[in-house]
């Protein structure tokens, strides 16, 4: 795992030497920043349960469903289609130590863009001193949970970004999985709301689950979900990579 | 002393197709050896599997005494490659990139520091040290490419098609930084270009549809093939008597006369195989007193030899296929 360290430098370099990381995180401050003007707007417009990091937090679907795929289609295409995955992979470095680099480079990247809406609970703070509390504990969980399902997200992209040479397919194939992980199972609790199956809905369903986040409770059978979810996906990730050797 | 690379049966087969067939060969060190080859012929995937970005389907591949496979992460260390098509990271400057190449083959901080100005120097491209390689000219790419592969001193350096795509200058330049490299280095280069094996490798070995057909000196390979060269000799001299003289030398398979216009006679001698009869052709034409102006042997190039084998080669598969298929009537 030497590696890791010098590898992880050069992606985290790669997005801000293109104008990808930059726009990736125009993107997300873009829907942010809006949302949370909005959200101040209507709070300040009555009594009401939510809060807004909450409103904010309940946002966590857009940048899992679009710039997860953004952010992660090009790692491993893109080596594949200029060849430089032949210059990395027969520098004395292993193929794990590669696909852990680019993981950790898209995660550090999601988990950025997160931390600058920091700014906005400083803003709360600010704003909020007469008389209300700004509660931190659900905003800290609130974190926490964007950030173990994006990294799951971020797993399954570079999965996808493994499959092929072509950004736009794997940018597709990236898009299709996480669709089909983040937004259907959401569906299905509105289908089957009950009953066995319901419940099985129910526990998959990362809007479910933010939910709890949301609210300042870390439950621990997401954490397991998710984190071994990432596990698998980059095992797999891996033995695509490896796949060239068995062809 | 251990050969540098030792390859010994060495067979792949992609789906379907054998890109190598019992390919054994070896080189020592210090060697600067030339892998001749139409497109195809299986230079690439040979490197490919010496390097250890692929293995091999059946067969032994040894760099510097350690099994590619088993091994792999001691001989990537070991070998400097710069594969076809030079791929770079186009996003980095020069330096940064040779920086990042140079972590992750595990050099030392103050190792880096030194050798990163170093190689630059050697490859000569100081001058576009802070240029994003992008930006570059092929010719610059290919030293950024050159300078990476010698970032770590490997024993062996491996270069696949080195000189393609590059202007003439730049090929010349290329060409005359690995024969100064050869002398602390072992070369393993790729080409399908002749003139460019002819002067930078001590030696050749000549690849085609995945099999080693020649494997030998330049020199020696054209010298080898000579014999049975055609010998022109220009003789003053009655024609009959030349013809006759000529005919009884020893080693002569057959000749052709004509008699030029000024009075010589022009005999195309073809030799016996194996034989050189140049000298006693001489002694007979100076004990006759005859008066000679021309004996040479039309020297073939290496461009000849290639062709040559790769036609014998290509009509041993036609015929080999034309058997196969009248065994199947």
């Amino acid at each position: 795992m030497k590696n890791v360290p010098p590898l992880l430098r050069r992606e985290l370099n790669a997005y801000f030497a293109s104008v990808l990381g930059y726009v990736a995180l125009m993107f997300f401050l873009v829907v942010m920043g809006v949302t949370f003007a909005v959200v101040v707007r209507y709070l300040n417009s009555g009594p009401t349960q939510l809060t807004a990091m909450k409103i904010l937090f309940s946002m966590f679907w857009v940048p899992s469903l679009f710039i997860v795929p953004a952010i992660t289609t090009r790692l491993l295409a893109e080596e594949k289609r200029a060849g430089t995955l032949e210059m990395l992979m027969t520098a004395p470095v292993t193929d794990v130590e590669v696909v852990l680099a680019k993981y950790f480079g898209a995660v550090v990247l999601y988990t950025l863009m997160w931390a600058l809406t920091g700014f906005y609970v400083l803003i709360l703070k600010h704003f909020s001193g007469s008389g209300t509390m700004l509660d931190l504990g659900p905003i800290f969980s609130g974190y926490l949970g964007v950030i173990v399902i994006g990294q799951f997200f971020v797993a399954v992209g570079l999965l996808a970004s493994s499959l092929t040479k072509s950004q736009v397919a794997a940018a597709l194939i990236s898009f299709a999985l996480v669709f089909l992980m983040l937004i259907v199972p959401n569906w299905l609790t509105y289908l089957v709301p009950t009953g066995p199956l319901g419940r099985v809905f129910h526990a998959v369903s990362a809007f479910d689950q933010m939910e709890d986040f949301e609210r300042g409770i870390v439950d621990a059978r997401p954490l397991v979900l998710y984190l071994s979810g990432t596990v698998l996906a980059l095992f797999i990730t891996t033995r695509v990579v490896e796949s060239r050797k068995w062809k | 002393m251990q050969p540098m690379i030792k390859v010994e049966e060495l067979t792949k087969r992609f789906a379907g197709v054998t890109a190598l067939n019992d390919v054994s060969f070896e080189v020592q060190r210090g060697e600067i050896v030339g892998f001749l080859g139409p497109n195809g012929a299986g230079k690439s995937t040979t490197m490919r599997i010496l390097t250890g970005f692929i293995p091999a389907s059946s067969g032994r591949v040894e760099v510097g005494g350690q099994d590619v496979f088993e091994n792999s992460l001691v001989v990537r260390e070991r070998v400097g490659y710069m594969p076809e098509n030079n791929p770079l990271y186009t996003d980095m400057r020069v330096t940064e990139y040779l920086k990042f190449r140079a972590r992750i083959k595990r050099l030392p901080r103050a190792e880096r520091n030194e050798r990163i100005p170093e190689v630059m120097e050697s490859t000569g491209i100081k001058e576009v040290a802070h240029r994003i390689i992008g930006h570059l000219s092929k010719g610059y790419r290919q030293r950024v490419g050159l300078a990476d592969a010698l970032l770590a001193e490997p024993d062996l350096l491996i270069l696949d098609e080195p000189t393609i795509g590059l202007d003439p200058v730049q090929i010349r330049q290329v060409r005359q930084l690995i024969k100064d490299l050869g002398k602390r280095h072992t070369i393993l280069l790729s080409t399908h270009i002749l003139p460019e094996v002819e002067m930078t490798c001590n030696r050749v070995i000549i690849i085609h549809r995945g099999r080693i057909l020649a494997s030998d000196t330049p020199d020696s390979l054209t010298r080898k093939l000579n014999a049975g060269g055609v010998i022109q000799v220009e003789v003053r001299g009655p024609g009959s008597e030349v013809q006759a003289a000529l005919r009884a030398v020893e080693g002569v398979e057959s000749i052709e006369a004509k008699v030029l216009a000024d009075g010589f006679v022009q005999v195309n001698l073809t030799p016996k195989p194996g034989a050189d009869p140049r000298e006693k052709v001489y002694q007979v034409v100076a004990a006759r007193g005859w008066t000679l102006r021309e004996l040479t042997r039309a020297r073939t190039t290496l461009e000849d030899i290639f062709v040559q084998i790769t036609h014998e080669d290509d009509e041993a598969e036609e015929e080999r296929r034309e058997q196969r298929r009248s065994v199947r009537r």
